[in-house]
């Protein structure tokens, strides 16, 4: 199990529409329970990295694959379907629905493909339970702090058991002591469930709860030690 | 409530006195012929009326009635519209044939005028739109009507003279002397003519019986309707007997003649007339209880006889109301000796005379 | 995964936005119901209208299979009766005489029939007695025996037995009323009299003005058209519904397209408001299609909630309809005033198909107007959606003209077409594509119209910040502004039309009313010769023009034209006859004939034309003249020709040239007394002052429904720049608390937001005026010609258009100033930290 590949790229290359390379020739691969920070300075092209991962953006040259699925092989639709199953995101700004409840915040990614509202609900309060707002799923996000958005942002990208978490900066607006304890249960999940984690950070903090920490450059990824 | 315009009801319905100007009826009238046989407009009312029997080349039995009326309505007679109702016009004709059980019939009405309808003064010529009854020169009289059913084109022609009833032509109708009118008949007409029925036309010959009656004052107050037969005897006499009937069916008039054979006429007194009915039957439409069968007796000089008046079927019943006109029963019937036509009126409604 | 399976989501994400924002959703709502609920209203007063009209048109009839009808209301020869009733295929033919009578100054239609033969052919029009009182059986030939309609019987409050006074025709008859007409529809006054008695008592002696006819074997008589005179022609069920029909029917579509307008903006304004809020939903949208919601399952959440709106809104819309026109039947009656259903009361008639094609319509403006925002938003890349706030702005992209110039050339294009059906069919797809042109248009305007602002400097920085914010995102401007600017160009376009053709009506009526005074004689009655003589020696008269003015039936599936009988100056141009056309030449042994521009235009008439009347002699068209009062059409025929023609010496109108210095009322009483008794009561004088007021008063009352319409739709199209303002406000709030956190106050930030809003109201305004000045001109020179056919020049309200503007952008700074106040009340660090 430790050592299956969850997430494997290949000569990926990518360049801005102005024209300005980002990176060529970058290879990586990510296995279950494996947590992989990716720093580098402000413009070197992480997020893009992460939307290339996600699917969400395509890359000049190279293949992206999750779970032996190449990515560039797939269509729109089964490109929404594999982010919908096999992918977790958290986002810097949390992302947590205001006008949904918490409980139903979680279980998006659930409602969005099947409809047995019993097996969801269960589900996503275990998952709220797991990050510790267990009692809190009939509230909304205005009751919230930063530190337990991210905590219900994490609880969605975890709820539909993917096989592959990307997370863009999930400390990047909390305070240091939220952003340690974020950042424990972030990694205490991922282990725990066995997913792959990639973490687009600037924070130390971040990178140190990682397996992994490769610094992107154009040249490609290297390891920062 | 019922639509104004029973014309018929207003024709033969005189309400309306003798005293509006209608010339009366008094005795001593002499007739002469042709001019008796055209209008009197100047009367109330008027009409034409022929009934008898026919026999198709199949060998059938039918009855039949024509009857043209005229009435002459009590309107402004300085109106110099040509719309001007001074003449009212209306017919009816029936087929009885027992086949069917009940009549087939129709009606025509207009106000002269237009030369879509009139009554000429002068002799036998009244046109109401298509149809029309002539006499012609040759005395014969010609009538053509058309209905829905069927259409009958008939010669009538007289074998004897006309039979004035009454008084020299005066027919007394109630107690009061003003309660008459001018009448006279033609029996034994021999029919010949064309009945289409169903687009198919068949030659019919038969025996008919024409009733002339004028009058501005028919009904005398308290009567509720008649009956009255005309019959065609086998030995080429003519009888026709009639009674006016009050509430509750008192007879409060009766009347009538027999010409025997040899020309020499019987008049009957009131008293000398009696209708029994002998079975009713009920209308289905009206609810009417008519005397269909009648035992018809008439006191003679060498005695009282006899006539049992027998329908050719129940029902001729005539029920017109949908053209205005009031129900009546107008059936050929057959009698020992002879044949001719039983005419019951005021049983549906009581006749507002 | 298909929107199916991720159907919870969607009803979450539909339920949380409805939960969050009810009043926007409520507002759209009504804004459909608003445009449904006039739509359905103006349709069912027309309908209603139309079918009590058809109904007592019907009941005058008396349900004949089909009639021979006088083409004026000299009638025909009664010699035609006979030859009607023996024609083949004719079973039965009745005729009649028909009377406009006034009992007690109540108007009844009177109608002469003989009893006998209206039981065979219209038994609806046989009248009954009432049993016990008058049984007597002359009561049918009676000349003086009126049977009432119910309407009748209670209009002159008569009853059964009572002794009536019936003046017509210039006659007056005492009558006695014998009975009812139980077959007369309720409503409809009535009055059947004997057939001799209508011509004796009315001088109507050897006239005839209709034959009913009953058919042999249901075939109409075959070659009953060939025997009938000049004067008299076939009508049926089928040339009446028609006539009636062409009455009105220019107006009741044109008011049906009104009605649409209002629908349409409403339509705008779920589109402005579904834009916005799919915008300021653009985050969650991606956030969702990044977490695996496919592309249409966006489309399919707004096109679910545009249908609720729909439904709600439609369903709302058809209720208030209903009781809209219920209101409106009963208080300003079947034609909301235009005067074209003049007798009778109307009974509202439900319109099931009306309903379910309005419900449709409803329905459709709501979820279009919801579906092409969303299919923009379904189109962003969710990467990008997700990082920026929704919007991307970028200056430099180039607004698209090309659209808006193409629809703008097929609406030019549409509008040289011709009326179909004598609808301007055309000439609304041509104000229809003139609008979408100028809608799709508004980008490229705002950008144009701002760019010289934008590049200015040295205002003050809210000022610079708003222009620099509309001329950066000029879609989302024309997205608020679209409503508004379809209405206030339609408004314009209305406004524009009415002050044309008021001012149109307004000077003509200056031209032809050139006399001292005029006067009419009411009720169907006329001045004989002796009459007319009379009047002519009452002093303080210089001249008396008499002129006698009657309906003329053309074709039997037209309404008839006017016929005016008057003197005309023929050597040198007449005074009161505004020639738009006119010719010398003309055949010897024919008469002059100067038709109205309707006429013309209906019947294809030009000058030097030879035309057969339905009166005798032979025609040619020697001018065509301007009129505004006549849109059935009218022709002038010299008095000398018509009394030729005719025999008709009555005249029913002149018009007194006084002596100098007589005195105008000194006059008017003169010429009452002088009129003759019968006339008493019916003779009106007036003097070309009051007609004109009373004409321009007519004509306000028959726009008034217009007003109130435009009125309705600016208001939808306001609510729209309030609600849509407001949402952007409130949207941009984080754009707020950066601007406070850098140092601008709050009152800068309500000067910006106001600046933004008299902008946005200003380009609107500037569009919607343009628009409606150009779809102002289809009005005027394609749909009026079309549909009224007259022609005018157009006169443009300029006052109405300053207030138009001035409102317009009051209302947008107005809304975005109170928008904004909310949108800042909180404090900077909130407003930056607030997530969405």
């Amino acid at each position: 199990m430790q050592d299956r590949a969850l997430l494997r790229v290949t000569a990926l290359e990518k360049s801005v529409p102005g024209g300005r390379q980002l990176f060529r020739g970058l290879d990586l691969t990510a296995r279950a329970g494996q947590l992989i920070a990716i720093v580098g300075e402000s413009g070197v092209g992480k997020s893009t990295l992460l939307n290339i991962l996600a699917g969400l953006d395509a890359p000049d040259a190279g293949h992206v694959a999750i779970e032996d699925t190449i990515l560039d092989t797939l269509d729109e639709a089964a490109l929404t379907r594999l982010r919908a199953t096999r992918i977790g995101f958290v986002f810097q700004a949390f992302h947590v629905l205001p006008y949904l409840t918490l409980r139903q915040n979680v279980a998006l990614p659930l409602a969005l493909v099947s409809n047995d509202r019993r097996a969801i609900a269960d589900q996503a309060q275990a998952m709220l339970a797991r990050v510790g707002l267990g009692t809190r799923g009939d509230g909304y996000a205005r009751d919230l702090s930063g530190g337990e958005l991210q905590r219900v942002a994490i609880a969605r990208a975890l709820v539909h058991r993917p096989a592959l978490i990307l997370a863009d900066e999930p400390t990047g607006n909390l305070d240091p002591d939220t952003a340690a304890k974020i950042l424990t249960l972030f990694s205490d999940a991922v282990r725990e469930q066995g997913v792959a984690a990639i973490i687009v950070t600037h924070s130390a903090a971040a990178a140190a709860i990682a397996d992994d920490v490769l610094t992107l450059t154009a040249s490609g990824l290297e390891r920062a030690r | 409530m019922r639509p104004v315009l029973t014309f018929a009801a207003l024709a033969l319905t005189a309400a309306t006195p003798a005293a509006t100007g209608y010339p009366v009826v008094r005795p001593g009238a002499s007739f002469t012929f042709p001019r008796e046989h055209g209008a009197h407009p100047a009367f109330r009312t008027e009409w034409w009326y022929v009934t008898g029997l026919l026999k198709t080349q199949d060998g059938r039995d039918l009855g039949f009635q024509i009857t043209f009326f005229r009435t002459t309505p009590g309107t402004d007679a300085a109106n110099p519209s040509r719309f001007a109702p001074k003449q009212i016009l209306f017919a009816h004709a029936a087929l009885s044939d027992p086949k069917l059980g009940h009549l087939l019939h129709g009606e025509r009405a207009a106000r002269a005028g237009f030369g879509l309808a009139q009554a000429r003064i002068g002799d036998t010529d009244v046109t109401l739109k298509d149809w029309h009854i002539r006499r012609r020169p040759d005395g014969r009289f010609t009538t053509t009507v058309t209905t829905g059913d069927f259409a009958l084109t008939l010669t009538l022609t007289p074998r004897q003279p006309p039979l004035l009833q009454g008084k020299a032509g005066y027919s007394q109708k109630g107690p009061r002397p003003e309660q008459a009118s001018y009448y006279y008949s033609i029996p034994h007409l021999a029919v010949a003519g064309q009945l289409v029925r169903h687009g198919a036309p068949q030659r019919v010959t038969g025996q008919a019986w024409l009733d002339r009656e004028w009058s501005s004052d028919y009904l005398g107050g308290g009567a509720v309707g008649w009956d009255w037969t005309g019959l065609n005897l086998d030995d080429g006499g003519a009888l026709m007997a009639f009674r006016i009937r009050g509430r509750e069916g008192k007879p409060l008039w009766a009347g009538g003649s027999l010409r025997r054979a040899d020309g020499r006429v019987v008049r009957f007194a009131p008293a000398d007339v009696r209708f029994d009915p002998l079975r009713q039957w009920r209308s289905p439409r009206t609810g009417a209880l008519y005397p269909v069968t009648q035992r018809l007796t008439v006191r003679l000089p060498e005695g009282v006889r006899r006539f049992r008046l027998d329908p050719l079927f129940a029902d001729q019943e005539l029920d017109a109301r949908r053209s205005g006109m009031p129900v009546y029963w107008e059936g050929a019937v057959r009698t020992a000796g002879g044949s001719g036509y039983l005419e019951l009126t005021g049983y549906a409604d009581p006749l507002q005379m | 995964m298909s929107i199916l399976s991720a159907r919870l989501a969607l009803g979450w994400m539909i339920g949380g936005e409805w939960r969050a924002h009810p009043a926007r959703l409520a507002l759209t709502a009504i804004a459909i119901a608003i445009g449904v609920a006039l739509g359905f209203a103006v349709h069912l007063v027309n309908g209603s209208a139309l079918s009590s009209f058809e109904g007592a048109l019907r009941t005058v009839k008396g349900s004949a299979d089909l009639q021979v009808n006088a083409t004026s209301p000299l009638g025909f020869d009664e010699a035609l009766y006979p030859r009607v009733a023996t024609a083949a295929g004719v079973a039965d033919a009745s005729p009649v005489v028909i009377l406009r009578a006034t009992i007690g100054r109540r108007p009844v239609t009177l109608l002469g029939l003989d009893v006998i033969r209206a039981a065979q052919v219209t038994p609806s029009l046989v009248g009954v007695a009432p049993a016990g009182i008058d049984r007597r059986g002359d009561a049918a030939f009676d000349d003086a025996a009126l049977y009432l309609s119910a309407a009748a019987m209670r209009n002159v409050n008569a009853r059964p037995g009572a002794m009536l006074v019936v003046t017509a025709n210039g006659r007056t008859a005492t009558m006695r009323v014998a009975g009812r007409l139980p077959g007369v529809a309720e409503g409809e006054a009535i009055g059947v009299i004997d057939i001799a008695a209508a011509q004796w008592r009315f001088d109507r002696l050897g006239r005839l003005d209709r034959i009913d006819v009953k058919q042999q074997d249901g075939a109409a008589p075959p070659r009953l058209a060939t025997i009938l005179p000049r004067d008299a022609t076939i009508g049926s069920d089928a040339s009446d519904a028609t006539r009636s029909d062409a009455l009105s029917r220019a107006y009741r579509v044109n008011l049906d397209m009104l009605a649409l307008v209002a629908l349409l903006t409403g339509g705008f304004l779920v589109f402005s408001a579904q834009s916005l809020s799919v915008a300021r939903r653009l985050r969650a949208f991606a956030l969702v299609r990044t977490l695996g919601l496919p592309r249409n399952g966006i489309v399919a959440t707004v096109a679910l909630e545009g249908l609720a709106i729909g439904v709600i809104g439609a369903t709302l819309g058809l209720l208030l309809g209903y009781a809209l026109a219920y209101a409106a039947l009963a208080r300003f009656g079947a034609d909301l005033g235009a005067g074209y259903f003049a007798d009778g009361r109307v009974r509202l008639t439900f319109a099931p198909a009306a309903a379910i094609g309005f419900f449709a319509l409803g329905l459709l403006a709501a979820v279009a107007g919801s579906v092409l925002p969303a299919r923009i938003a379904a189109r962003a890349p969710p990467a990008a959606a997700l990082r920026n706030a929704g919007d991307v702005i970028d200056p430099r992209t180039p607004m698209p003209v090309r659209p808006a110039a193409i629809l703008m050339l097929l609406g030019g294009g549409a509008a040289l077409l011709p009326a179909i059906g004598g609808l301007p069919l055309f000439g609304f797809s041509s104000m229809a594509l003139i609008l979408a042109g100028g809608i799709a248009g508004m980008p490229w305007l705002a950008r144009t119209l701002l760019a010289p602002l934008s590049r200015g400097a040295g205002r003050s920085v809210p000022v610079d910040l708003a222009i620099r914010h509309l001329h950066g995102a000029p879609a989302q401007a024309a997205t608020a502004l679209c409503g508004i600017v379809a209405s206030t160009a339609l408004m314009i376009a209305m406004a524009v039309m009415v002050t044309s053709f008021r001012g149109a009506v307004d000077e003509w009526l200056g031209q032809v009313l050139s006399d001292d005074l005029y006067l009419r004689v009411e009720g169907g009655a006329g001045l004989d010769p002796a009459a007319q003589a009379r009047l002519r020696t009452v002093p303080g008269i210089t001249a008396i023009a008499y002129s006698r003015q009657i309906p003329l039936t053309l074709a039997p599936d037209r309404p008839p034209v006017s016929l005016i009988a008057r003197p005309v100056v023929t050597d040198g141009p007449d005074p009161s006859l505004v020639l738009l056309e006119s010719g010398r030449a003309r055949p010897a042994g024919t008469a002059p004939i100067w038709i109205s521009e309707p006429a013309a235009r209906l019947y294809g008439w030009t000058v030097g034309d030879s035309v057969t009347l339905p009166i005798a002699g032979r025609y040619v068209v020697a001018g065509i003249w301007r009129d505004y009062a006549r849109q059935q059409g009218a022709i002038i025929v010299r008095d000398t020709d018509y009394t030729r023609a005719t025999g008709d010496r009555t005249r029913t109108e002149a018009a007194i040239t006084l002596a100098r210095g007589a005195d105008p009322r000194t006059v008017e009483r003169a010429l009452t007394a002088a009129a003759p008794p019968a006339l008493a009561g019916l003779v009106a004088i007036a003097r070309p002052a009051t007609l004109r007021r009373y004409a321009l008063e007519l004509f306000d009352r028959s726009f008034a429904v217009t007003y109130l319409l435009e009125g309705v739709a600016i208001l939808v199209g306001l609510a729209g720049v309030a609600a849509t303002m407001s949402a952007q406000t409130i949207a941009r709030t984080r754009e707020f608390g950066m601007l406070r956190h850098i140092g601008v106050a709050k009152r800068q930030i309500v000067t910006m937001l106001a600046t933004e809003g008299a902008l946005l109201g200003l380009v609107g305004g500037i569009a919607g005026i343009t628009l409606g000045g150009v779809m102002a001109q289809v009005l005027v020179h394609v749909i009026n010609p079309q549909s009224f056919n007259w022609t005018m020049a157009t006169r443009i309200p300029w006052g109405s258009v300053g207030e138009v503007a001035l409102a317009l952008i009051v209302a947008a700074a107005g809304t975005a100033v109170l928008a904004g106040r909310r949108a800042i009340a909180a404090d900077a660090v909130r407003m930056v930290r607030e997530d969405w």
